[in-house]
């Protein structure tokens, strides 16, 4: 009887502490009362991006006074529409990038709120590796302990790595550009000093053409 | 079977590490925060200027960062630095605001990341003693990974920096070279100009 009562109460157990665990997240920005607030990051092609986010109330009277509410425009880096919410408290949205580049999230607060409240709004913002479900590898592998904790390992092993590549080439990318600038500035720099010995023979030969015509030489 | 499965929670709760990394526009000022859970935690901070919006950027200004903690205290302030990694022990938990001051007119693009890592010990539930030191050992493994990630965030956005400041280098010295040839020529029609008219003058005196 007891055991039943104890497989009963396990997975409610486990959401609330999962839940706790989970819902201390995130960053706060102020909202300014006129205007936009974007965050950004650059993020590669193929990567899973979760976003929660929430209106935090501070003021003390909260309960007699309706919250404010703010709107979200999350967009690619070509300009598409990700998701896009009015007059919301909180919300989420989720996706995988088709594109790389710098996604922009821009949220206002909306015009129906009254003046002097200081509006923050709580964002978590996951990108790749930290998006990933864990829970849901744990129950559709059937891993549990130690081999769990090391299988999230490895997936942060393998982001990191990822990441260095992109580095290096980044890095391969950036070395081409100042190559490029360095042969640039040698090659300009002659072109300006060819001007310049150009102008001066032209200006003599002009110059001696002009004293010819005028009977001085 | 149930306390394997809760040790098993507990731990995954434990090395749960909040890591953000977020850019944005600074105008003038930019207040962030962040709330540590647990006393005695390490917060890791970094943040890269990643360009600024101007087209002639002349002086290397940076921006001021101040870090204040739950109970309005300063814990940390740096001055005009354009890339920074810094990092305290919250010695209270609570919401540690960052805050960015931006003395340039231009507006600058900052790349910032905060990594809290905590590190606790929940005893009372590991009754397998067996099991523990493993899961310390794990822990301690998942903290340096997230720590190796946090310095892989500020230097991508050190690298970057470098781009944008390549790129402006290769538009600058074309951008040189034309002004320089342009103003060659100008001054030497002038030299030309002036020259004609003065001995035009002088004849025209002289002749008649």
């Amino acid at each position: 009887m007891a055991a039943n009562n104890w497989n009963h109460h396990i997975p409610v157990v486990l959401l609330l502490v999962i839940l706790w665990c989970t819902t201390t997240q995130g960053i706060w920005l102020d909202l300014p009362e006129s205007g936009t607030k974007c965050v950004s990051e650059d993020i590669h092609n193929n990567v899973v991006v979760l976003a929660d986010y929430s209106v935090i109330n501070h003021q003390e009277d909260s309960h007699l006074h309706p919250a404010a509410t703010i709107s979200v425009k999350v967009t690619s880096p070509y300009g598409n529409n990700l998701h896009h919410n009015e007059n919301a408290t909180h919300g989420q949205f989720a996706f995988t990038t088709t594109e790389s580049g710098n996604y922009l999230a821009c949220f206002w607060v909306d015009g129906n709120h009254r003046a002097g409240d200081r509006l923050t709004v709580s964002l978590d913002w996951r990108v790749g590796i930290a998006a990933k479900d864990w829970e849901s590898v744990a129950k559709k592998e059937k891993i549990e302990g130690v081999e769990f904790e090391l299988t999230k390992l490895e997936g942060a092993v393998e982001a990191i790595h990822e990441n260095l590549i992109y580095l290096k080439n980044r890095e391969a990318e950036m070395r081409e550009v100042s190559e490029k600038t360095n042969a640039r500035v040698a090659w300009f720099s002659i072109m300006s000093l060819g001007v310049c010995i150009g102008a001066s023979v032209l200006q003599v030969w002009y110059l001696q053409r002009f004293f010819h015509k005028k009977k001085l030489i | 079977m149930f306390h394997t499965i809760l040790i098993i929670v507990f731990m995954s709760c434990l090395l749960i590490s909040n890591v953000v990394g977020i850019r944005f526009v600074i105008d003038r000022e930019e207040c962030l925060s962040i709330t540590v859970d647990y006393e005695g935690d390490t917060v890791y901070v970094s943040f890269v200027v990643i360009k600024a919006e101007s087209p002639w950027h002349f002086t290397e200004d940076g921006v001021d960062l101040v870090i204040k903690g739950p109970s309005g205290d300063r814990v940390f302030d740096m001055h005009d630095k354009t890339s920074q990694k810094h990092d305290f022990i919250a010695h209270k938990k609570g919401l540690y605001h960052f805050c960015f001051t931006n003395k340039s007119p231009y507006h600058e693009t900052i790349d910032f990341d905060v990594h809290v890592g905590h590190f606790a010990y929940h005893d009372q539930h590991a009754k397998d003693e067996h099991f523990k030191p493993l899961f310390d050992l794990i822990a301690k493994l998942e903290e340096a990974l997230y720590n190796i990630q946090f310095e892989q965030h500020w230097l991508q956005a050190e690298n970057d920096r470098q781009a944008v400041v390549n790129e402006k280098m290769g538009k600058r010295a074309v951008h040189k070279a034309l002004i320089e040839s342009a103003a060659l020529i100008g001054a030497s029609v002038l030299q030309v100009y002036l020259l004609q008219r003065l001995f035009e003058r002088k004849l025209g005196l002289s002749r008649v």
